[in-house]
């Protein structure tokens, strides 16, 4: 955990985070807006102070209410991994800028969360689908795209299958729970 | 071999008659017909056979048309259009004698599989064809990369929706005769990837499969004994592609 | 299509009697419908006497099912386009839908070569969601299970290198190595390929007495029996000539292009996970971290050698591990049914291929509410494009062959 990072990227960005710089076990995590994305990975990758050299991930997240995408760096200067969140973009129009100006590395990454949820990034030459087929139509790891759930239609539909998202309290009594008597 | 009179009307049953035989002109689409337009029944012509053996699970595959409407030579075997061979599957005309012992030992000895390692149990079937587990003892050490030249598909590993396609176009373009064997729990149900959004759950539901090697993944050795059992069904003549239907035979409702 | 309702059939050039349907599908390489991409315009747009060339998801070389467009003038390769996906089995949505203990069995398969680095990376960011310590015993097993796993894959590279070159001798040598490495490692996990052996906490079963026998027999030959099955490559002037030259990657590029591992170190760059970023319990450890190729890049010649470096460095690593392996317990005490606190996690491993990471994140139920995973390999293969320029057809797969991908993993 690195306090000192902590203050320096405060000091750089403080206007454009939207939220505190949180901290927890070896990684520090900052959240901007989508539109400023590509200021502040410029800002990250050219300061000496900061260099943050190696884009290591790009992630796509949908949280059920907004979508975000996710950035993690390496930096020789700090022993921490970076967080980067861009954070509320909207589930109907996800759009966020393009990093394969910086490192084209990102191409194939944004064209996997494209795949995946449907965000698009704007200044990617090659935005097309890269796991599904081109003429598929959803988009699978968003949270309304629900796998087929072939147990509701057998004998046995109802009892807690470890794929269907549920509370374990919702769990039907018919479920056989091991209560280790210790 | 004396030429036969030409003539619509002399063409044998199994033709394709021009004025609409509803058999042969509902199965080949009707563009069939133009092929055999020639007078000539030479055995060299196109022979148009409709297609009995199988019929895909969904009626709107292959774009609504029945999938391969020809090359089904064995429906000729009754008929004196071709000249009967005891080298094919299905009904001989003739006791089999010795010779047909041998090619099918030969056959059982010398299956040459396709290299068609998709995930996973890829390595283990290399591990399987290289030095600890040897499949080349029994035959099987040209992988072949054409499907051309090969006998066995082996599909080893998750058939993704995909790769279904080309899969598929694979086994057409084997050579009768021709085997496959499913190996791993991914080939034979859909394994761990079940319920999956890109899999398709076990690869008898795009192709016919002669031998289901279980396992996830199954042992090199587990791969040779399926090898053995396949070997065996060729020896036997008990491969299940001309009789099995293309399809998941576990009922729907279950 | 035109007025007949029949979609146009012609005959196979093999065999008139045979017809085909008129799509061929996917092998169509020129898309029928209006590129929907400014690279796939310029990549889907034919020069003067250029071609194109489908190395189609079956293909002899054994990385897995890739599908690579070349675009050929002659023989030299103009451009290239890789197609993935047809391995795609959707592990990060069922990893949604699974406890954090079935997702270790999930996520094996991913590289499957390198199973346990697999399972590493998503373990560690779930011991940092649940704050678990793990003990050092545990500890110092994966480190040596780990590094076993790591020099049965680069074993296997060597082998795939030459067998995607031509050679069909070395890949029986890599595949005997091989064997006797997973077989040790079936003694302790219960399986050859797809360990299933990490959990979060610590790992499943303690080393036994078949364990280390087969491990003291095989380290007492492991060093002379890798010296001989490189010689048989690094002395063969086909397979060297073939390599050397081929796919340079500077330094920068190798930057931009978020290349990590083997192929970033053949570049020049010493970066290695475990020392830039340590884990485990690596800081206690001493090894080296190999480096080719400074100043001019690293070609794929560059690329092999630097793996062979690799397992000596994993010898190494072994030997120490055995003698300052701990007593201890080997699994953390934690409720059978782990529930964390709402979070985010990054872990990232060094696995064989280069940086493995994973990004969990939990929502406070059991389980988790987004997982996704970093592959190297991924990757790596958008360089492939990049390092073909100008080069022959026959030169692909020794570009590809080096830099190591496994379609698994790439295509999760």
């Amino acid at each position: 955990m690195d306090r000192a990072l902590r203050k320096r990227l405060e000091t750089r960005f403080g206007e454009q985070l939207t939220g505190p710089v949180r901290q927890r076990h070896d990684q520090t995590e900052i959240r901007i807006r989508p539109a400023d994305v590509p200021e502040v990975m410029r800002a990250l990758h050219d300061d000496p102070e900061l260099a943050f050299e190696i884009l290591v991930d790009l992630a796509g997240v949908d949280t059920g209410t907004h979508m975000q995408v996710v950035y993690h760096l390496w930096s020789a200067t700090t022993p921490d991994w970076l967080r980067v969140i861009a954070d509320g973009m909207p589930r109907d129009d996800p759009r966020a800028p393009s990093l394969t100006g910086l490192w084209p590395g990102a191409e194939w990454m944004e064209r996997e969360t494209y795949d995946m949820f449907g965000i698009i990034f704007e200044g990617n030459r090659d935005l097309r689908r890269i796991y599904m087929p081109p003429d598929y139509t959803s988009f699978p790891l968003r949270k309304d795209f629900y796998l087929a759930d072939d147990s509701a239609r057998s004998p046995g539909g109802g009892v807690r299958h470890m794929e269907q998202t549920q509370a374990p309290s919702q769990a039907t009594p018919s479920v056989v729970r091991r209560t280790v008597k210790a | 071999m004396a030429m036969r009179p030409d003539g619509p009307d002399d063409v044998r049953g199994l033709g394709v008659q021009p004025d609409g035989d509803p058999q042969a002109a509902a199965r080949s689409g009707g563009s069939g017909s133009s092929l055999v337009t020639s007078a000539d029944r030479d055995v060299a012509q196109p022979i148009v056979v409709p297609n009995t053996l199988w019929t895909s699970v969904q009626p709107d595959a292959y774009g609504g048309v029945d999938a391969s409407p020809f090359t089904h030579l064995r429906n000729l075997e009754g008929s004196d259009l071709v000249l009967s061979d005891t080298a094919r599957w299905g009904q001989l005309e003739v006791i089999p004698t010795k010779a047909d012992l041998i090619i099918d030992l030969i056959r059982m000895n010398s299956l040459w599989p396709l290299l068609s390692g998709l995930a996973c149990c890829a390595i283990e079937m290399m591990s399987a064809a290289t030095s600890k587990n040897d499949m080349d003892r029994w035959g099987m050490f040209p992988f072949r990369a054409s499907p051309r030249q090969a006998d066995v598909l082996i599909v080893a590993g998750t058939l993704t929706t995909k790769m279904a396609g080309p899969l598929v176009r694979l086994w057409e373009q084997m050579p009768e005769p021709k085997w496959c064997v499913a190996m791993g729990d991914c080939t034979c149900s859909g394994g761990r990837y079940k319920r999956s959004y890109s899999t398709i759950e076990g690869i008898d539901r795009v192709m016919p499969v002669d031998v289901y090697v279980p396992g996830c993944p199954p042992r090199p050795e587990g791969l040779i004994y399926g090898m053995m059992k396949l070997g065996q069904l060729v020896k036997e003549r008990r491969g299940h592609w001309p009789e099995r239907p293309i399809g998941p035979s576990v009922p729907e409702d279950v | 299509m035109t007025a007949s309702t029949t979609p146009h059939q012609h005959p196979s050039a093999d065999d008139p009697r045979i017809l085909l349907d008129d799509q061929i599908g996917q092998f169509e390489t020129v898309p029928p419908y209006p590129p929907r991409t400014e690279r796939e315009a310029e990549f889907y747009s034919l020069g003067d006497g250029e071609m194109f060339l489908n190395m189609g998801p079956q293909h002899p070389s054994t990385h897995g099912v890739l599908r690579v467009v070349l675009k050929i003038n002659g023989e030299s390769v103009v451009d290239l386009d890789p197609v993935l996906g047809y391995l795609h089995r959707g592990v990060e949505k069922l990893c949604e839908n699974s406890d954090f203990h079935h997702i270790i069995s999930q996520v094996d398969p991913l590289e499957y070569v390198s199973s346990l680095f697999c399972e590493w990376s998503p373990v560690m960011a779930f011991e940092k969601l649940l704050d678990v310590q793990v003990p050092r015993r545990a500890e110092y097993i994966r480190v040596l299970t780990g590094e076993l796993n790591r020099i049965a894959s680069h074993a296997l590279f060597q082998g795939w290198m030459a067998l995607d070159l031509g050679g069909l001798t070395p890949i029986l040598y890599s595949f005997i190595e091989r064997d006797e490495i997973v077989d040790m490692l079936a003694a302790v996990t219960g399986q050859k390929l797809l360990f299933n052996y990490f959990r979060i906490g610590g790992v499943n079963g303690d080393l036994n007495h078949e364990f280390m026998s087969r491990l003291g027999d095989w380290m007492s030959r492991a060093t002379a029996q890798h010296e001989a099955n490189t010689q048989l490559l690094n002395e063969n002037e086909i397979f060297v000539r073939r390599m050397r030259g081929i796919g340079v990657l500077d330094r920068d590029t190798a930057f931009r292009m978020a290349v990590t591992g083997p192929n970033l170190r053949a570049s020049g760059v010493p970066y290695d996970v475990r020392r830039a970023h340590p884990y485990s319990v690596y800081p206690e450890l001493e090894f080296d971290i190999p480096t080719r190729g400074h100043g001019r890049g690293g070609d794929s010649l560059d690329r092999y050698l630097l793996r062979v470096d690799e397992v000596k460095q994993s010898l190494r690593i072994i030997d120490q591990c055995l003698h300052n392996m701990p007593d201890g317990p080997i699994m953390a005490k934690l409720p059978r049914l782990l529930r964390p606190r709402p979070g985010r996690a990054w872990a990232a491993i060094e696995g064989p291929r280069g940086l493995y990471g994973t990004y969990a994140i939990s929502d406070g139920t059991d389980q988790p509410f987004r997982m996704k995973i970093h592959d190297p390999s991924f990757v790596h293969l958008q360089l492939v494009g990049q390092l073909m320029k100008g080069n022959l057809i026959a030169d692909t797969m020794a570009v590809m062959a080096s830099l190591d991908p496994v379609m698994g993993g790439v295509d999760k």
